[in-house]
């Protein structure tokens, strides 16, 4: 019993102890790649799913991610991989945000670098919010319509007579 | 002058993603336009252009339109 009591606290002490230099040295970070087009579109959930994994791996937390989406690139570039040069015009571009140490980082960034699947990757610190900002929508000012106001001027405008309409009643009958 | 872009359209920070929002910022030969013709504050228009050139390493911009 003491033993366990003793593990707890340890585990306490350990997890207090990640708390404070999470907050001391986890920054938020998006990790932008682009994955090559050889990659079949049935494989792409899998090799999403291993990069997520990794990140995690590292301590990350991930707060928001896109799935890779096939893209032609601006440029060719080229990537030499076991001694090959290959040229590439398409690629999966996809980015995940999310927190992590800052000295974690550096081994996500060397473990990246040998990884086969990248054409590219880039990391950037960002901030926690989205950053992607919304379509514009076009002006939302409704165009008041100045005829509904004459009808209603015109309706108070108009003053009943009684004695006239009465007259005008009589001479229908008579008629 | 021409107001800034980013702060009438309430843009705090600018994301290399955002190609069509980049896009107006680069001439016909897909250079980064100059601070006087874009009328965007100092502060923006840095980190304008490192969003560009960002954008730019990853293929979503191109570095020079033939």
């Amino acid at each position: 019993m003491q033993i366990s009591e003793q593990n707890k606290e340890k585990d306490g002490l350990i997890e207090t102890v990640n708390e404070s230099t999470s907050e001391k040295g986890s920054k938020v970070y998006e990790l932008g790649y682009l994955l090559i087009s050889s990659i079949k579109e049935e494989d792409l959930p899998v090799t999403y799913g291993n990069l997520k994994e990794l990140v995690l791996s590292f301590g990350g937390e991930i707060i928001s991610d896109e799935m890779p989406k096939l893209i032609n690139l601006a440029y060719s570039m080229q990537k030499v991989t076991s001694n090959v040069r290959k040229k590439w015009a398409t690629a999966y571009f996809g980015w995940t945000k999310f927190t992590m140490d800052s000295e974690k980082i550096v081994e996500l960034k060397k473990h990246l670098d040998l990884d086969p699947n990248f054409i590219r990757f880039l990391i950037l610190k960002t901030v926690k919010e989205n950053t992607i900002a919304a379509k514009r929508f076009v002006r939302g000012e409704t165009y008041k319509r100045p005829i509904m106001k004459k009808s209603t001027e015109n309706e108070t405008a108009v003053p009943i007579n009684k004695e006239e309409i009465d007259k005008e009643i009589d001479a229908l009958i008579a008629a | 002058m021409r107001q800034d872009y980013f702060s009438a359209n309430n843009i705090k920070f600018i994301d290399y993603k955002d190609v069509e929002i980049l896009k107006k910022f680069l001439n016909p030969n897909g250079k980064i336009m100059s601070h006087k013709k874009t009328g965007v504050t100092s502060k923006n228009q840095r980190a304008l252009a490192s969003a560009i050139k960002h954008a730019r390493f990853m293929g979503l911009l191109p570095f020079v339109v033939k």
